[in-house]
């Protein structure tokens, strides 16, 4: 080789091989996560999703919010009474919060954020968290100017007044969609308030590269005290193994452990000491469609239920990576017993299976087209295989998924529900009761009106032991009837680098303000 | 322009799914989706839709993605250059890489060299780039620690993807280069050029390459079209903010108007690149030219 052509060389590997593929350029101080996808919107009004939701909680505060144990303890309010059985809540405000832009948040701004989100105009999907309220009906419809059960006292105190008892309206308050805004940067933003938010929480967002970086900077002046660290920074790595090839050369300090890679991780020597789990509050199920013929035979459901070994499932396929699931309430939540039922029994299942007709036709199971999600559901269809039913899988992406099973396509889908609060509430009357067929909830189009009276009880009833014998008594004629094939609550597991201090993972991402977390 | 924004603009919406399910997230009112619709023309004919649509385009407008609510030309705006400077990084390793390797296999005197030059080729060819990509990554990045793994900045984020997309190209490069010189090297011209006692450095680039560079040309134009289309598994796998991907993403949430900002971008790149090819032609070969001649 020439001397050029060696200089040229030269010169090429040492650009190449400057330290940019390890941890030497990160911001010191910073702590580095992955998103698997940018998220769509931080503005509270419009977040449906995880991702937008786990960053907004970091940038905005609510009246109250949840702590570790999920109990609700106050956030901007700093106190509240509940009277009237329920129906009346009266919050106190912290002096002293402020916005990014100075201004102090007043009950006022409270007033504006939800009725904001209840006006027809702003378009909102969260219209749902607040449509309890008093006169909530009659604004969103545009009957009146404003919505009654929302009253200023005083700039420091506001008064809700709902439309009739609603025992989990505080947990509903802990939610992204019940964040304060500021009125006056909504006006002068408009749409652009989704990326450049201006909120009050522990974290303001310093940069937004869409699809590449997002980076949230401390905020110093936090009313609940300062983060521990500089700021975070989000890195968008849609892919998997590339997420686990930048954690693994320190470019990132703590990842989801991804399926795949969850038993070299438990078993590494390096890693396995910095892996902690976390329950979630979520239930993996098989959802029949009981509107109609095979699955409005509960019978036939049941022993759909016993015909698969789910127990062989969560140990081998999902390596242990979840708790067994005996009705739709999260293990976590549940404060009753639920007895195990329909256990796998082969010969009971088949017995029933060989006298319903159901063998003569061909069952659909649609399935997101997701692999993990796909190979499960050809476990499934080998287990009701043997029991004599023939599945056909019908895989589709997402949207025609959700799609599908929302207009009750489907004989039997895959689907799973994560907990928007912690309340068992959320799992019972979203998923089963009549009200909800479709996308509100009860994709299995299950109808049974001593359970909706239940839940509809147990909404109504402030005290919780009380509440939850509705809702045990509830959940206990689902399991029986079993609209679901109830699989199991997902654990989730993260790994974290040596250095990073205090960091958890919660059952509810709003819980994570990121304020725990060190060095 | 028109025959493909109808063409896509049927198929989009002939496509199963609804974007306001995604929207809207796993709850929600029969009343909130209606109100949702109505807010995205949704609710209207499919024919007042594309009128709709076309005079937003007259306008000089893409529209606003469903979800983000971002206008999809700002959107497109970053993404195109991120596009081009991943297909031109792809272009600028598997062109001299491809035209060399099919040269040397075609005018090398040993049947092994060949052999070995085809064989790479093939392999490159039948290598699927979610596969090279994590491979390359795997060596490059987290064994060698020479490149980063994912990112954009500066030259060195660009190197990954750009040689893992540049693999197949390079390979039907070599393939067609081998080809279109084999069948040169036979041609009388350059038996003649030989006679008249040219050097055979002469020999191979004014009489064979040049003549050959016609149809490894015409791929080149193809590759680098659909390149600039966007190359959604490269993208991907090394978190490169490019049209594809965002195209892809547009297309699993049926956000239409993403997906139509994304063809409408990719046909006039498609379009501009075969223009391009056809002015090489042009120059390439003399018959080509519809007028005067400079020889």
């Amino acid at each position: 080789m020439t001397s050029p052509w060696k200089l040229l060389a030269a010169a090429l590997c040492l650009s190449l091989m400057s330290p940019a593929c390890t941890s030497k350029n990160r911001l010191e101080g910073y702590l580095y996560q992955r998103l698997n996808a940018d998220p769509t919107t931080l503005d509270p009004a419009f977040i449906v999703d995880v991702t937008g939701g786990s960053i907004a909680a970091k940038l905005f505060n609510g009246l109250v919010r949840l702590d570790p144990d999920l109990n609700i303890v106050p956030d901007i309010a700093g106190k509240w009474d509940i009277r009237d059985s329920g129906k009346v809540y009266t919050f106190y405000l912290n002096r002293g919060v402020r916005f990014f832009n100075g201004r102090e948040v007043t009950a006022e701004d409270f007033r504006f954020s939800f009725r904001r989100i209840l006006h027809p105009l702003t378009r909102s999907p969260n219209t749902w968290v607040f449509d309890s309220i008093l006169g909530a009906e009659e604004f969103m419809k545009g009957q009146t100017a404003d919505v009654r059960g929302i009253e200023v006292l005083d700039a420091y105190t506001l008064r809700i007044t709902l439309r009739r008892s609603f025992a989990p309206f505080m947990n509903l308050l802990t939610m992204t969609a019940a964040y304060v805004v500021p009125g006056e940067e909504i006006e002068r933003k408009g749409p652009e308030f989704s990326f450049r938010p201006v909120g009050t929480g522990p974290f303001i967002l310093k940069s937004w590269e869409h699809n590449t970086e997002l980076a949230l900077k401390a905020n110093e002046g936090y009313f609940a005290g300062p983060p521990k660290i500089r700021g975070i920074i989000y890195r968008v790595i849609p892919e998997d193994l590339t997420a686990v090839t930048e954690f693994e050369l320190g470019n990132l300090d703590v990842i989801a452990v991804p399926a795949y890679e969850f038993a070299r991780y438990s078993r590494s020597q390096e890693w396995q000491g910095l892996i902690s789990s976390g329950r979630g509050l979520n239930t993996y199920y098989l959802g029949f469609n009981c509107s109609r013929p095979p699955f409005d035979d509960a019978a036939l459901r049941r022993a759909v239920a016993g015909a698969i070994d789910r127990e062989k499932i969560l140990a081998t396929f999902y390596e242990k990576r979840g708790r067994i699931a005996r009705g739709p309430v999260p293990d976590l939540l549940r404060q009753w017993d639920a007895p195990a039922l329909h256990p796998y029994d082969p010969a009971k299942s088949m017995a029933v299976i060989d006298g319903s007709g159901i063998k003569s036709r061909v069952v659909t199971f649609y399935v997101n087209a997701d692999q993990e999600v796909i190979d499960l559901a050809e476990i499934i269809q080998s287990y009701l295989k043997t029991a004599g039913i023939t599945v056909a899988i019908k895989q589709l992406e997402w949207s025609a998924f959700k799609s599908a099973i929302n207009k009750g396509e489907a004989d039997m889908f895959w689907l799973s529900w994560w907990a928007d609060y912690p309340d068992p509430e959320n799992f019972l009357f979203p998923l089963f009761h009549s009200s909800n067929h479709g996308p509100s909830g009860n994709r299995a189009r299950y109808t049974n009106r001593e359970v909706d009276r239940l839940i509809e009880a147990g909404q109504r009833t402030p005290d919780r032991s009380l509440r939850n014998q509705y809702y045990m008594k509830a959940e206990r004629i689902i399991a029986e009837e079993s609209p679901w094939v109830f699989f199991w609550h997902k654990t989730d597991f993260i790994v974290k680098q040596q250095q990073v201090k205090d960091h958890r993972i919660y059952p509810i991402y709003t819980i994570d303000k990121g304020t725990g977390v060190s060095f | 322009m028109l025959g493909i924004t109808l063409i896509t603009f049927a198929l989009t919406k002939a496509l199963p799914g609804d974007p306001v399910y995604s929207m809207v997230g796993e709850r929600s009112d029969p009343e909130t989706i209606k109100r949702i619709r109505t807010a995205l023309g949704a609710d209207k004919g499919i024919v007042d839709q594309y009128r709709g649509y076309l005079l937003l385009l007259l306008r000089g407008e893409l529209g606003r993605s469903y979800y983000t609510n971002r206008k999809v030309l700002d959107d497109i705006r970053v993404k195109v250059p991120m596009t081009f400077m991943l297909a031109a990084g792809a272009m600028l390793i598997a062109v001299p890489a491809g035209i060399l390797m099919g040269l040397a296999a075609a005018l090398s005197s040993r049947v092994r060299t060949d052999r070995i030059i085809t064989g790479v080729s093939v392999i490159g060819l039948s290598l699927p780039v979610f596969w090279s990509g994590l491979m390359l990554m795997y060596l490059v990045s987290l064994k060698l620690k020479i490149l980063p793994p994912s990112g954009t900045g500066g030259l060195r984020y660009l190197v990954l993807p750009a040689l893992t997309l540049s693999l197949p190209a390079m390979a039907t490069l070599t393939r067609i280069t081998r080809t279109s010189v084999n069948e040169i090297t036979t041609m009388m011209y350059v038996r003649t050029a030989r006679a008249k006692g040219l050097s055979e450095l002469r020999i191979t680039v004014v009489h064979i390459l040049r003549n050959a560079l016609i149809p490894v040309a015409t791929v080149i134009g193809l590759d680098f079209g659909s390149y600039l289309s966007g190359a959604v598994l490269t993208e991907t796998i090394f978190g490169w903010d490019g049209i594809g991907r965002y195209a892809m993403e547009g297309i699993m949430k049926r956000d239409y108007p993403v997906i139509m900002g994304c063809v409408i971008v990719s046909t006039l790149s498609f379009v501009l690149i075969n223009l391009l090819v056809d002015i090489v032609y042009h120059y390439l070969d003399p018959r080509l030219r519809l007028y005067g001649t400079d020889r």
